[in-house]
C-alpha cells in the first residue's frame, strides 16, 4: 500500500475546478509521506483531457476508459475506479467533493470496508498519521478526524480549501486503464444533463443575493444596485417598502411577507433591519451590510460592515469586484 | 409501494454548543433535538409518494431513546410504523457500522424505495444512505428533486452542480437521497400525536444485530473554529473599503 | 258613524283606553284559532331550533358560577340596554325604547287577550288600570316614534353593515310594530261602545299573532334568545374552551358545534356592529365576523349539529377565518352576547389540528415555533448576545420580578429598543429583576391560530422554567404575552402573576419625573391590553407624565387594530384593499400629534413601517416604556445641569 491516488473529475470536455484543488491536496500528503502521486480520471474518449492531465506534474496518470462510463453512472464509477484502486493499492484515495463525488465515492469507499472522510477543510500531519479536519454542524465546530486500520483512506475536500495555484506544471505519462465492466452492472439510466428553463425568480435557491433598501432613496438609484448584483453574479432583491413602493415586483421581496432566503452570501445594502426583514435573511451564511447609520440592527447579524454612504461604496465595490473577476 | 425512511434525531438547529469537558465532542446536556431537517424532507417527500401511489411509510431510526420524540413526530406527520434500532453507542461507530444496523434490521423488509435525507446536520458527512445502499446490494442516487413512479422502476430527476439537472431511470428497489427544500415541510397536528400513539413502534436492541467492524474513522477533538461570528468592520474610505471587502468576498467567502 | 259631536265628547270626556265591553261567541272562537294558528306557526319553527341548541354537543367548560356577574350582565345589557345604547346611541336609545316599550306592553297585551276571553284584569276605569294603560300609552308614543326613525334609518339612510340587501321582513315587521303601537294609542281616542273601538281591538290582536309566528323565522328571535344568550355568556372575554377528550380538535363538523354556540349563532340580530368594527371588513378583507355567526347558522338550519360535513367549506370560509386579527372588537360590540373569537378561533383549530390548513406561512410558523420555541425562528444564542449586550440580570429567585422578554423584546431590533428602555425605568425605581436564562415563545400566535400541539408543548415547557426559577412576578413589555400568560396557560397548570409594564409604570407614577409641557402623545390602545385587559387608564397615566395626552377617533374600548394579533404578523401579506396597520396608522397621524405612543411591541412593529408608508412626515412612534425613560434621561440631565452651582 502506497502513494497518493487523485480521482479527477470532468464535465463537458474540461476537468472541473475542484479537481486541481484535491490534486494539491493530495500533492500535500504526497510530500508528506515522500510518497509517489498519482492521479486519474475516468470516462470514454478521453484524449483532450489525457493531454492536459500530461501536462501535470504527477509520478503517474491514468485514463480509465470504457464505453460504459461515457455517462456517469455510480455503478460504472465504482466498479472502475475498485479496480484501478485494486491495481494500484494507494494508502490515499482523494477527490473533490463535489455533488457527483458524493453520489459514488461513499459506495466505493465501503468496497474496501472504508468510510470516505467527507469534506476536509484541512489536514496536517501528526505523528505518523495525519490529522484530517471537517466541519461540524453547518461549520460552527471544527473536528479533527483520524484514520484507522489498514486499507486506503478515502479524502474529499471542500472547494476553495486548497489553493490549486500551488500546482506545478510537467510532463507525465498518462496509461490507459480499462476496467471490466459488464452492462448489466450499470443499473441507473442516466439521461442527459438539462438546464431548468427560466422560471420566476427563486430567491430561495439564490447562492449570492443584493438586497437593498430604503437607503436607496429612490427608483432610479436601483441600477446602481443592479450592476453589483450582476458583477457578483447574484439576484437583486428588497425590503418590503421598496417592493410596496412598486420599485421592485412583490416576487423579489424578502422577509415575514416575502421570501425565506439562505444564500452564500447576502448583501444588504441600506437595509437598516427591521426584524420582519431579518427573519427572512437569517439563514444566510455571510451576512455583509452597507449602512451609513452604524447603530442599524442589520450590523448585529453582519459578519462584515462597511459604515458609509452607499452611493459611494457600492459603485466602488462594483468596480473591485469587476477587477477581481476579470484578473 | 412500501417506502422506508431513515431518519437521524440531532440537536436543534440553532441550539447553542458547548465542547465537552474531554473535548470530544458537544456537552448533550441542557440540548433538545429534532429530526435531522434534510431528512424531515426524505420523511416528507415519502409520504407524498404513499398519499400518490399508496402503500405503507416506515420510519427507521437509530439512537438512544429520546429518539421515540423524533418517531412519534414522524408517526404523527403520516409514516404507518416506525423501526427503533436502541442504541447509546452511535459516538463509537462511523457510517459503515451506522449503515450496517441499518441494513440489518431492514433486509427482512423486502421494501420498495428507501428514502433518507442527503446529510444530516450535525455530522454532515452526506453517506449513510450511499452505503447502506451498496450493504443491501440495491441502486442508489443521490441528491434527488423529484420521483416519478413507473411500474417496477422509477425516474427521478437528480440535482447537478451550476444549475443543471438529469433524470435518470433506475429498477426498484432503491435508495434515494433526497435534496432539501425541494417541497413544503408539513406541521405535525395534534390529530396526528392522537393518531400515533395507537401505531406500532418496533424496537430492535443493538445487542441483537450482527456486530460491526471496528471503526476506521475516528473523531478525535472538537473545537471552535478559528473565525467568530463577529462584525468585522471594514474602514476607510468608501473605495478602501470597498476593497477590502471584494477581497474578503474572494479569499474569505469564496464568492467572487 | 260619528259626528263631530260625539268624538269631542270622547276627547273631552273619556280620554281613557277603550276596550270592546263584551265579545260574541264567536269573536271569541275566532280569537281562539287565531291564537292557536300563530302559536302553531311560532312552535313549528322555534321547536327546530331549540332542538338544534339542545342536541348540539354540551359545552366542557361551562359554570353557571358566578351567578351574581350573570345576573349584573343580564341587568345591565339587557334591562338597561347599556351595550346597545353606548356603541351606537341614537338607534340604540331608539332600540331601548321599543324595548323597554314591549317589556311595558306585556301586562296590557296579556289583559287584551285575556278580555278577549272575558278575562280581563285591567280596567281602564279602574284607579290601577286607568294609570297603567296610560303608563303603557306614553312608551306606546315613544316606541311609535323610534320604530318610524328606526325605519327611516334602515330604508332611507341604509349604513352599509346593515347589509347590501334591502330586508324587506324587517320593514314588514316594523309596520307591524309601528301598528301595535298606533291600535293601541287609537284606543283612547274612541268610546269603548263604538265599532272602531271594537277594530282597533281586533287590530291590535293580529298585529300580534302576525309578529308571533314571525319571530323564529327571523333575526327578531334575538328577542327571545339574546336575554338567555347574555346571561349565559362563557363569563370572560375570548374564553377558549379547553379541547374536551382524544376526539376533539375544535370546530370541525357540526358534531363540534356546541349549544353556547348554536344558541348564539341563532341569537344573532345582524345588526352589522361586528362588521362595522371589524378591521378585516373595514379593509375589504373577505372576512366578516356576521357571515361566519350566520354561515354557522345556516349549517345547523340545513344539516343540525349532528352532521359530519366540514364547518369550513360552503358555509363558511377558511380564507375568512384566518384573516382575523383577533382584535376581538365584534365580540366586545355585539349587543345579543355572541362570542365571536371563540368561534373563529374554534374553527381554525378544527382546519390547524387536523391539518386540512394549509399555508406556507403559518406552516413555517409552527415549524418554527417547535423548533427553535420563538415565533421568528431566531437562535436562542441571538437572545443571550441580546441580554449580554444590555447587561441584563439574570433572574435567580432573589429578584421581585421576573421581566419577560417575549419574541419580540429578545430579538426585534425595536422590541429590544423598549426592554432596555423599561429596564432604565425599573432600576430607576429601585425595583429588583431579571430575565429568564431560557424563555419561549408563550404560544399566543399558535394559540390564535388554533395549533393546540404547538401551544401545549410551549404553555408546559415554559411552567416548568417557571417552576424551576421559581418565578412568582412576571412583567413584560408585550400585551399578547400578558393575556396568554395569564389566561391561556391556565388550562396546563397555574402560572405566576404576570402584569403589562404599563400597569406596572402606572403604579409607581408618583415616583416617575413629571414634565411640564410635553408634546401631544396620541395614544393606541392595543387590543390586548385594552379589550382584552381592561387597561385603558394606566398607558395614559404613565403618558400623562410625559406629555399631553390626545385620543384618535377610534379609542379605548373601539381602538382599532394594527393587524398584527391572531398570529396575522407572522401569516404573511394582507389581502383586501388596505393593510390593516395603514388604516390606522392614517388616523394617528391625523391627529397632528408629535408622538404616537404605543405599548406593544407588535403594535409598534406594523404601525412603524405604516406610517413611515402612509405619511411624508410621519410623527415620532415610541413605546411609553421609552417614553418614561426619555423623561427620566432629562431629569438627570436637567439634575446636572442644577448641580454645578456651588453655594457660595
Amino acid at each position: 500500500m502506497n502513494g497518493v491516488l487523485v480521482l479527477l473529475e470532468h464535465r463537458g470536455g474540461a476537468f472541473n475546478r475542484m479537481s486541481w484543488e484535491a490534486l494539491a491536496a493530495g500533492q500535500q500528503i504526497a510530500t508528506a509521506l515522500g510518497q509517489p502521486l498519482t492521479a486519474a480520471v475516468a470516462g470514454h474518449e478521453l484524449e483532450s483531457l489525457s493531454v492536459e492531465l500530461a501536462s501535470r506534474k504527477l509520478d503517474h496518470g491514468y485514463r480509465v476508459e470504457h464505453a460504459l462510463l461515457k455517462d456517469y453512472t455510480a455503478d460504472g464509477y465504482v466498479l472502475a475506479f475498485e479496480q484501478l484502486i485494486h491495481k494500484l493499492d494507494p494508502a490515499y484515495v482523494v477527490l473533490p467533493h463535489t455533488y457527483q463525488v458524493r453520489d459514488f465515492a461513499p459506495r466505493l469507499a465501503t468496497r474496501f470496508g472504508q468510510v470516505l472522510l467527507a469534506d476536509l477543510v484541512g489536514l496536517r500531519k501528526e505523528g505518523d498519521g495525519f490529522v484530517f479536519v471537517r466541519q461540524l454542524f453547518q461549520g460552527k465546530l471544527n473536528a479533527d478526524y483520524r484514520h484507522q486500520g489498514a486499507g486506503p483512506c478515502f479524502l474529499s475536500v471542500q472547494a476553495g480549501a486548497f489553493r490549486a495555484e500551488s500546482l506545478e506544471s510537467g510532463s507525465t505519462q498518462v496509461e490507459i486503464f480499462t476496467p471490466q465492466i459488464e452492462a448489466s452492472a450499470v443499473r441507473n439510466q442516466p439521461q442527459p444533463p438539462f438546464r431548468e428553463a427560466a422560471q420566476t425568480v427563486d430567491l430561495g435557491s439564490a447562492g449570492i443575493i443584493v438586497s437593498v433598501g430604503r437607503g436607496i432613496k429612490e427608483q432610479d438609484n436601483l441600477p446602481m444596485i443592479e450592476e453589483l448584483a450582476a458583477a457578483l453574479g447574484g439576484e437583486i432583491a428588497a425590503s418590503r417598502p421598496i417592493c410596496d413602493n412598486g420599485w421592485l415586483p412583490m416576487e423579489r421581496q424578502v422577509g415575514s411577507s416575502g421570501q425565506t432566503v439562505s444564500p452564500k452570501l447576502y448583501l444588504a445594502v441600506g437595509i437598516s433591519g427591521a426584524i420582519q426583514h431579518l427573519v427572512g435573511m437569517k439563514g444566510s451564511k455571510t451576512v455583509v451590510a452597507i449602512n451609513k447609520d452604524e447603530n442599524a440592527p442589520i450590523f448585529e447579524l453582519a459578519d462584515y460592515g462597511i459604515v458609509g454612504d452607499l452611493f459611494e461604496v457600492v459603485p466602488a465595490l462594483t468596480e473591485a469586484v469587476k477587477k477581481i473577476r476579470g484578473a | 409501494m412500501k417506502i422506508i425512511v431513515a431518519i437521524k434525531q440531532v440537536p436543534v438547529r440553532d441550539s447553542s454548543l458547548h465542547i465537552d469537558s474531554n473535548g470530544r465532542w458537544i456537552d448533550e446536556e441542557d440540548l433538545s433535538y429534532e429530526i435531522n431537517e434534510p431528512d424531515a424532507y426524505a420523511l416528507e417527500a415519502a409520504l407524498q409518494l404513499k398519499e400518490k401511489h399508496g402503500g405503507e411509510v416506515v420510519a427507521l431510526l437509530a439512537g438512544p431513546a429520546r429518539g421515540a420524540q423524533t418517531i412519534r413526530e414522524a408517526l404523527a406527520k403520516g409514516a404507518d410504523r416506525a423501526i427503533h434500532i436502541e442504541c447509546d453507542d452511535l459516538a463509537t461507530l462511523d457510517t459503515l457500522g451506522i449503515a450496517s444496523r441499518l441494513a440489518a434490521a431492514i433486509k427482512e423488509e423486502a421494501a420498495d424505495l428507501i428514502l433518507t435525507g442527503l446529510q444530516s446536520d450535525d455530522l454532515g458527512l452526506g453517506q449513510t444512505g450511499v452505503v447502506l445502499a451498496e450493504l443491501l446490494g440495491i441502486p442508489h442516487a443521490t441528491i434527488i428533486m423529484h420521483v416519478e413512479v413507473g411500474s417496477g422502476s422509477i425516474q427521478v430527476k437528480r440535482e447537478l452542480e451550476d444549475g443543471w439537472f438529469q433524470n435518470v431511470d433506475m429498477p426498484l428497489p432503491a435508495l434515494l437521497t433526497i435534496q432539501s427544500g425541494i417541497s413544503k415541510l408539513r406541521y405535525a397536528t395534534l390529530m396526528g400525536i392522537k393518531k400515533a400513539k395507537t401505531k406500532e413502534v418496533r424496537r430492535i436492541a443493538a445487542a441483537d444485530l450482527p456486530g460491526a467492524a471496528a471503526a476506521t474513522i475516528t473523531l478525535d477533538r472538537v473545537y471552535l473554529p478559528e473565525k467568530k461570528k463577529e462584525t468585522q468592520m471594514l474602514e476607510g474610505t468608501p473605495k478602501e473599503a470597498a476593497a477590502k471587502l471584494a477581497d474578503k468576498l474572494k479569499f474569505e467567502v469564496r464568492v467572487i | 258613524m260619528m259626528n263631530t259631536a260625539v268624538a269631542a265628547r270622547a276627547l273631552s270626556l273619556s280620554l281613557r283606553y277603550a276596550e270592546p265591553p263584551s265579545f260574541t261567541s264567536f269573536e271569541i272562537g275566532m280569537l281562539a284559532l287565531v291564537i292557536v294558528a300563530s302559536a302553531v306557526g311560532f312552535f313549528w319553527r322555534f321547536s327546530s331550533v331549540l332542538r338544534n341548541i339542545f342536541s348540539a354537543k354540551r359545552d366542557p367548560d361551562f359554570h353557571l358560577s358566578p351567578i351574581a356577574k350573570r345576573v349584573w350582565d343580564f341587568f345591565w345589557e339587557v334591562l338597561c340596554q347599556a351595550k346597545v345604547i353606548r356603541e351606537r346611541p341614537l338607534p340604540g336609545i331608539a332600540h331601548a325604547f321599543v324595548f323597554w316599550g314591549f317589556l311595558a306592553f306585556a301586562l296590557v297585551s296579556l289583559n287584551h287577550f285575556a278580555a278577549g276571553f272575558r278575562l280581563g284584569f285591567l280596567d281602564a276605569d279602574g284607579w290601577v288600570g286607568g294609570f297603567y294603560f296610560w303608563f303603557a300609552a306614553v312608551f306606546a308614543l315613544l316606541v311609535a316614534v323610534s320604530i318610524a326613525g328606526l325605519f327611516v334609518r334602515r330604508f332611507f339612510v341604509r349604513p352599509i353593515w346593515l347589509g347590501r340587501k334591502i330586508s324587506y321582513e324587517s320593514g314588514f315587521i316594523a309596520f307591524l310594530i309601528f301598528g301595535l303601537m298606533a291600535t293601541y294609542l287609537a284606543a283612547f281616542l274612541v268610546p269603548a261602545t263604538s265599532a272602531t273601538a271594537r277594530g282597533l281591538w281586533w287590530a291590535h290582536a293580529l298585529c300580534i299573532l302576525i309578529f308571533l309566528p314571525l319571530i323564529p323565522h327571523t333575526k327578531h328571535l334575538h328577542l327571545v334568545l339574546s336575554p338567555i344568550t347574555i346571561f349565559l355568556s362563557r363569563g370572560e372575554f375570548s374564553r377558549i374552551p379547553p379541547l374536551a377528550g382524544d376526539e376533539d380538535f375544535g370546530l370541525v363538523t357540526g358534531k363540534d358545534v356546541t349549544q353556547l354556540v348554536a344558541l348564539q349563532a341563532y341569537s344573532c340580530v345582524e345588526c352589522g356592529r361586528c362588521t362595522e368594527h371589524c378591521p378585516a371588513s373595514t379593509t375589504g378583507k373577505e372576512l366578516n365576523p356576521k357571515q361566519i355567526i350566520l354561515g354557522m347558522r345556516s349549517y345547523l338550519n340545513d344539516l343540525g349539529p349532528h352532521s359530519d360535513e366540514p364547518l369550513l367549506g360552503k358555509y363558511n370560509s377558511q380564507d375568512a377565518a384566518f384573516q382575523c386579527t383577533t382584535c376581538g372588537a365584534c365580540e366586545f360590540q355585539c349587543p345579543v352576547g355572541i362570542e365571536h373569537l371563540p368561534i373563529i378561533i374554534g374553527l381554525r383549530r378544527g382546519a390547524v389540528n387536523t391539518g386540512t390548513y394549509e399555508d406556507d406561512h403559518g406552516t413555517k410558523l409552527f415549524l418554527a415555533l417547535e423548533r427553535s420555541g420563538n415565533a421568528l425562528g431566531m437562535s436562542a444564542s441571538e437572545r443571550d448576545k441580546f441580554i449580554k449586550k444590555q447587561e441584563l440580570p439574570i433572574f435567580d429567585g432573589s429578584q421581585e420580578y421576573c421581566l419577560w422578554l417575549g419574541c419580540m423584546g429578545a430579538y426585534d431590533p425595536q422590541g429590544r429598543e423598549i426592554i432596555a428602555s423599561f429596564a432604565k425605568v425599573m432600576s430607576y425605581l429601585g425595583t429588583s429583576f431579571g430575565v429568564l436564562k431560557k424563555e419561549k415563545c408563550t404560544g399566543d400566535p399558535v394559540r390564535r391560530l388554533g395549533n393546540d400541539l404547538v401551544f401545549q408543548q410551549l404553555a408546559e415547557q415554559n411552567l416548568e422554567i417557571m417552576k424551576q426559577q421559581k418565578v412568582t412576578k412576571i412583567v413584560t413589555i408585550c400585551p399578547h404575552c400578558v393575556r396568554t400568560i395569564a389566561k391561556d396557560w391556565r388550562d396546563f397548570g397555574a402560572s405566576p402573576e404576570v402584569e403589562h409594564h404599563s400597569e406596572f409604570m402606572a403604579r409607581y407614577q408618583d415616583k416617575l419625573p413629571k414634565t411640564a409641557d410635553g408634546p401631544e402623545i396620541v395614544y393606541h390602545d392595543p387590543c390586548y391590553l385594552g379589550r382584552y385587559r381592561g387597561s385603558y387608564d394606566q398607558p395614559r397615566e404613565v403618558l400623562a407624565l410625559s406629555g399631553r395626552v390626545i385620543e384618535p377617533p377610534r379609542t379605548r374600548e373601539r381602538s382599532f387594530c394594527c393587524g398584527a394579533g391572531g398570529g396575522l404578523a407572522f401569516l404573511g401579506e394582507e389581502t383586501g384593499n388596505e393593510r390593516v396597520s395603514h388604516n390606522r396608522a392614517r388616523e394617528l397621524a391625523a391627529t397632528g400629534a408629535a408622538i404616537v405612543g404605543a405599548a406593544c411591541p407588535f403594535c409598534n412593529t406594523m404601525l412603524r413601517d405604516a406610517l413611515a408608508a402612509t405619511s411624508e412626515t410621519p410623527p415620532q412612534l415610541l413605546d411609553i416604556a421609552q417614553i418614561a425613560a426619555q423623561s427620566i434621561a432629562n431629569q438627570s440631565i436637567a439634575n446636572q445641569a442644577a448641580q454645578p452651582h456651588p453655594a457660595s
